[in-house]
C-alpha cells in the first residue's frame, strides 16, 4: 500500500480556516469561510459579543460582525468585509452518505496552537445514543467522531478524507466528538449566499 | 484528484470496507441499566462479550444488525479474564471473521467496533502500542497474549472487537482489564474460555487448599540441599488436595513435576491451566530432610 498523507487535504481545509477573537485577547475558537469569502461560520459559544476580531490564514487582523447567532444549534455567521476576496471557502460534503471508519480530519486551534490538524474516522450522524446524556440536546442531529478535539477547536471544521466540511466542531461528550451538521450551516445561511 | 487525496480516500474506503465486514457480526447486548455493551458473534448461535459489561443474569437480549431485538441467555461468565458468553437462536446473523492476533506488531493500524441501540456500526481508530506474551489480569485470569492499543474504549463499546483494516477479529476490547488502557482479549484466550462457559458455565481452576510464603533457606540448608528456597506451608484445611496428599504444616514445597519453584508464579501458572484432577509430583523439605509427594489438582470452590 502507497503512504496516505493527510496533508493535501489538511491544507485545503486550513486555507479557508481563520481564528475568531472576542476583545482582542486570547486564542478564541475557529471558523472557515463558508459560501463568501467575507463570511464564517463559527461556534455560536464561540462569538457571545456583536464585534470580534477574526484572523486571517495569511495572519492578518481584520474586524468582523457577528450577523447570525443560533444558540439552539450552536453556530454564528461572521461577517468581515476585509478578509479578503482570495480567501478560498470551504467545500461541503455530506455525512449522510458516509461510512462509519471513515477518515475524518479536523482543523481549529486546541488550546491556541493555531491551525492544528487532528485526524480519526467517523462514526455517526444523528441523535446520540440513548444513555449519553446532553442536557436534552442529544435528540439533536450530531456528526459523532472519533477524533481528538480541545477547547479552541469550538467552531473549526470536521471534514472528510477529501477535505469536505461535513460538520461544525462543537463539543466532547464521553470523550465522543461532536460536530453540527453541514445542513444547519447550509439552514443559516439561507438568503446571504 | 491529487496522488496524496487520492491515497488517503483509498485508505478511508478500506477501513469503512473493514467496519462493514467485521459490523455484520455485532449485536448489542442489553445486560445492564441505560447504555447497552457491544457482543460479537462468534460461533454459530454464541455471543462474546465482557463479564463487567453484562450485570444481570436473565431477561437478557441482543440487537441484531438489521434492528431487530432478540431474547439471549446467559451460558456462563469468568470475571479473571473478563468475558461472558450468550446463547442466541442460530443463524441470526454473519459469524466473526477471526485474525491471528500473533500476526499484529506496534503501529499496525487497528479500530474498535461497537454496535449502540441506534443503527450501523461504530468505530474508533488508532494503532497497536505493545504486544507481548501471556499474562495474568488482576483479577486472576490467564489471557494468552499481551495487546494493547491506543484506541479510546467509548461508552458501549466494551465487548467489541479489536479489527485489523481487513476486517477480521483479533479478539474483545475490555475497558476494564488494566484502566485506562485499551486492552484486547486475544482469539485464544476467548476460545479457551468459551469452551468452558459453554461446557460446564465457568472456568474451572485448579486449586491446592493450602496458604503458603514464599522462604528462603539458610546458608547451611541452601548448601546440604543445593537449593534457595521454597513455598512454606502455613495452614492446611481438611479434605483439601494438600491434605489428601499428606502434606503436613512447616514442609517446604521445592519443586513441581521436578521444577524448581521459587516463587507464587510459577504455582499460579500451573493452576491457571486446565488442570483439575490432573496429578503432580511434589519435591518437599520436611524437617531438614528431602521427600516427595503426590497431588491431585483440585477445582478451586466457586463462591455461591
Amino acid at each position: 500500500m502507497s503512504v496516505a498523507f493527510l496533508s493535501t487535504a489538511a491544507d485545503l481545509l486550513r486555507a479557508s480556516v481563520v481564528q475568531i477573537i472576542e476583545g482582542g485577547r486570547g486564542s478564541g475558537g475557529a471558523g472557515f469561510a463558508w459560501g463568501r469569502p467575507d463570511l464564517f461560520v463559527t461556534s455560536a459559544h464561540v462569538v457571545s459579543r456583536k464585534r470580534v476580531t477574526v484572523v486571517t490564514p495569511d495572519r492578518r487582523t481584520v474586524s468582523g460582525a457577528v450577523i447570525r447567532r443560533d444558540t439552539d444549534r450552536d453556530l454564528a455567521i461572521v461577517h468581515a468585509a476585509g478578509a479578503g476576496d482570495e480567501l478560498p471557502v470551504a467545500r461541503p460534503g455530506d455525512p449522510n452518505t458516509m461510512r462509519p471508519g471513515s477518515l475524518v480530519v479536523a482543523v481549529g486551534h486546541p488550546f491556541g496552537m493555531v491551525d492544528a490538524v487532528s485526524a480519526g474516522v467517523f462514526q455517526a450522524v444523528g441523535p446520540l445514543p440513548r444513555g449519553l446524556g446532553l442536557n436534552g440536546k442529544g435528540s439533536l442531529p450530531w456528526v459523532q467522531a472519533d477524533v481528538r478535539l480541545a477547547p479552541g477547536n469550538s467552531g473549526g471544521p470536521l471534514a472528510d478524507a477529501e477535505g469536505r466540511v461535513i460538520g461544525v466542531a462543537a463539543m466532547v461528550v464521553s470523550g465522543l466528538a461532536l460536530a453540527v451538521p453541514v445542513e444547519d450551516v447550509e439552514l443559516l445561511f439561507s438568503g446571504l449566499v | 484528484m491529487s496522488g496524496d487525496l487520492k491515497s488517503l480516500t483509498t485508505l478511508s474506503e478500506q477501513l469503512a470496507d473493514a467496519v462493514a465486514a467485521a459490523g455484520a457480526a455485532l449485536v448489542a447486548v442489553h445486560a445492564r441499566p441505560r447504555l447497552p455493551s457491544t457482543g460479537i458473534h462468534w460461533r454459530d448461535g454464541v455471543v462474546v462479550t465482557t463479564e463487567g459489561t453484562v450485570r444481570r443474569d436473565d431477561d437478557i437480549t441482543v440487537t441484531l444488525p438489521n434492528g431487530k431485538r432478540i431474547p439471549a441467555t446467559l451460558a456462563g461468565r469468568d470475571r479473571g479474564t473478563d468475558l461472558a458468553v450468550l446463547r442466541i437462536a442460530p443463524g441470526s446473523l454473519p459469524v466473526a471473521s477471526l485474525g491471528d492476533p500473533g500476526t499484529l506488531r506496534p503501529g499496525h493500524l487497528v479500530l474498535a467496533l461497537a454496535r449502540l441501540d441506534d443503527g450501523g456500526p461504530r468505530a474508533a481508530f488508532g494503532a497497536v502500542s505493545a504486544t507481548g506474551g501471556k499474562w495474568r489480569s488482576w483479577k486472576g485470569g490467564e489471557i494468552d497474549r499481551w495487546l494493547q492499543s491506543d484506541l479510546d474504549i467509548y461508552p458501549g463499546f466494551g465487548g467489541g472487537p479489536l479489527v485489523d483494516t481487513s476486517g477480521l477479529v483479533h479478539g474483545v476490547n475490555s475497558g476494564g482489564l488494566s484502566r485506562p488502557l485499551a486492552t484486547t482479549i486475544p482469539v485464544a484466550t476467548v476460545n479457551r474460555v468459551l469452551t468452558q462457559l459453554l461446557e460446564r458455565g465457568y472456568v474451572a481452576r485448579g486449586w491446592i487448599g493450602a496458604a503458603m510464603q514464599p522462604v528462603r533457606f539458610d546458608l547451611a540448608a541452601r548448601r546440604q540441599l543445593n537449593l534457595e528456597g521454597g513455598l512454606l506451608l502455613l495452614s492446611l484445611e481438611p479434605d483439601t488436595p494438600a491434605a489428601k496428599a499428606g502434606l503436613l504444616l512447616g514442609d517446604v514445597i521445592v519443586a513441581i513435576d521436578g521444577k524448581k519453584l521459587e516463587g507464587f508464579d510459577q504455582l499460579l501458572d500451573l493452576l491457571g491451566g486446565e488442570v483439575v484432577g490432573k496429578t503432580v509430583r511434589l519435591d518437599l523439605v520436611r524437617g531438614g530432610r528431602p521427600q516427595t509427594a503426590d497431588l491431585v489438582i483440585g477445582e478451586r470452590p466457586r463462591r455461591p
